[in-house]
């Protein structure tokens, strides 16, 4: 075979490999009850879960970037810690309906009843990380694709006030242990966050007081 | 047409009465050889600035990440985002006008946005090319005050370093902006806030990173 013939041997390879590790495939009905019923067993097994996170703010218009660090702890039941630390210490505690947010020096305690902005941020982080969103028909429309090695689901709003600020949101989740690798949410201004989570600690004991409310 | 000049007077009357400086107070340089040139920390090699924000506007708390980006030599973009990544607005602003890419519902009120961009068009687009200045000294501090009779644009200016330290004048006929700038290293502000005090807005700019 000549130069020329193995160039294009070759060439047909590498198109080959990047074509089926980028392969994407919508599941079926039947299989998407089975991964959602999967990440709901795992969800519900999962009684805590710490993880780090990188999340990533695009700013479609001009192309920007905004990149934020912290650490994430959920404990069963509603209780959330959502921690930056880069660029600069944020920190917000859900715990059941109430919220504390310290902002360096400042804290501020909203009530999660009064507060309808927060209440539906603290539904989707949580739903989303515990994996419950995909059960929840009545506010998204959901859809499973097998990708790689990762389940991707696609949920739109169907409540066209949330649509007003949320276009979709896409879960990455592992296919090894069915729990969230990324989450992406797409803004109605076209801007979308990324969120990835990673070394996650799943089910070690993280002490209540981490949740407390001062 | 009657009313209408009567409306006119008490708006310039209101005007007037509520001037964000007031000139009795500062001690005006009669013979003032040359007048400073300058121009705003935002014009020349500025590319963009991440900051730490908050908004305070009617009892409301907003904080977040605002970048202001130059996007042309005539043109910058604003965004303004909570910690969780969800956009609060987006502005793209010139000299004369702007343009809102997107606003968060709550926000999208049309009056609330005007004073914004037109506290953000001073901010970003004034210098001495505002036109004639006369000149005034603070009393206490003996800082240098030009006022640009034109804009109705008071500039100060720290009387060491010479740097611009305060911006005051007008969003719209009936709400004062009070701009300060401070600066801890270097020629850009490592803190900015924005004070319009009829509608009780206050947004603070905390330098992250350019």
């Amino acid at each position: 075979m000549n130069k020329i013939g193995l160039f294009c041997l070759f060439a047909f390879c590498v198109c080959l490999t990047f074509r089926s590790s980028g392969q994407v495939k919508a599941l079926s009905s039947a299989d998407a009850e089975m991964v959602k019923k999967s990440i709901a067993e795992a969800a519900k097994s999962t009684v805590s879960l710490e993880s780090a996170f990188i999340q990533t703010k695009e700013l479609s218009v001009i192309k920007e970037q905004i990149v934020s660090k912290g650490t994430f702890y959920l404990k069963k039941n509603r209780l959330l810690r959502w921690e930056y630390t880069y660029p600069f210490a944020y920190l917000i505690i859900y715990n059941n309906d109430r919220i504390y947010v310290k902002d360096e020096d400042k804290e501020n305690h909203i009530s999660l009843q009064s507060n309808k902005v927060f209440r539906e941020v603290n539904n989707i982080l949580v739903g989303a990380v515990q994996g419950t969103l995909l059960q929840d028909t009545k506010n998204f429309q959901c859809s499973i694709f097998d990708q790689h090695d990762q389940f991707r689901a696609l949920l739109i709003p169907v409540n066209e006030k949330l649509r007003g600020s949320i276009s979709e949101i896409t879960l990455f989740f592992s296919k090894s242990d069915y729990t969230v690798g990324t989450l992406v949410m797409r803004e109605a201004s076209g801007d979308y966050t990324r969120i990835e989570f990673m070394s996650k600690k799943i089910n070690q004991n993280i002490p209540d007081e981490k949740f407390a409310i001062p | 047409m009657r009313s209408l000049r009567y409306l006119s007077a008490i708006l310039l009357f209101v005007a007037v009465s509520c001037s964000p400086v007031k000139k009795s107070t500062l001690t005006e340089v009669k013979h003032d050889d040359k007048a400073l040139e300058w121009e705003s920390p935002f014009s020349k090699d500025f590319d963009k600035a991440m900051f730490k924000a908050s908004l305070d506007v009617r009892g409301k708390h907003l904080s977040g990440i605002a970048l202001i980006k130059k996007t042309s030599d005539t043109s910058f973009h604003f965004s303004f985002a909570n910690e969780i990544g969800m956009t609060y607005f987006d502005l793209e602003l010139w000299k004369d006008s702007y343009r809102c890419d997107y606003v968060f519902g709550p926000l999208n009120k049309k009056a609330f946005l005007n004073i914004l961009q037109h506290d953000f068009r001073i901010l970003l687009f004034t210098g001495s090319f505002c036109g004639n200045p006369s000149h005034y000294k603070d009393p206490v501090t003996l800082d240098n005050i030009y006022f640009y009779s034109a804009s109705s644009l008071f500039a100060y200016f720290n009387k060491e370093n010479g740097k611009l330290t305060r911006l005051a004048g007008w969003s719209n006929l009936l709400d004062a902006v009070l701009i300060g700038l401070e600066y801890t290293q270097g020629p850009f502000p490592s803190g900015i806030n924005i004070m319009n005090p009829r509608i009780g807005m206050l947004l603070d700019l905390n330098l992250l990173g350019r």
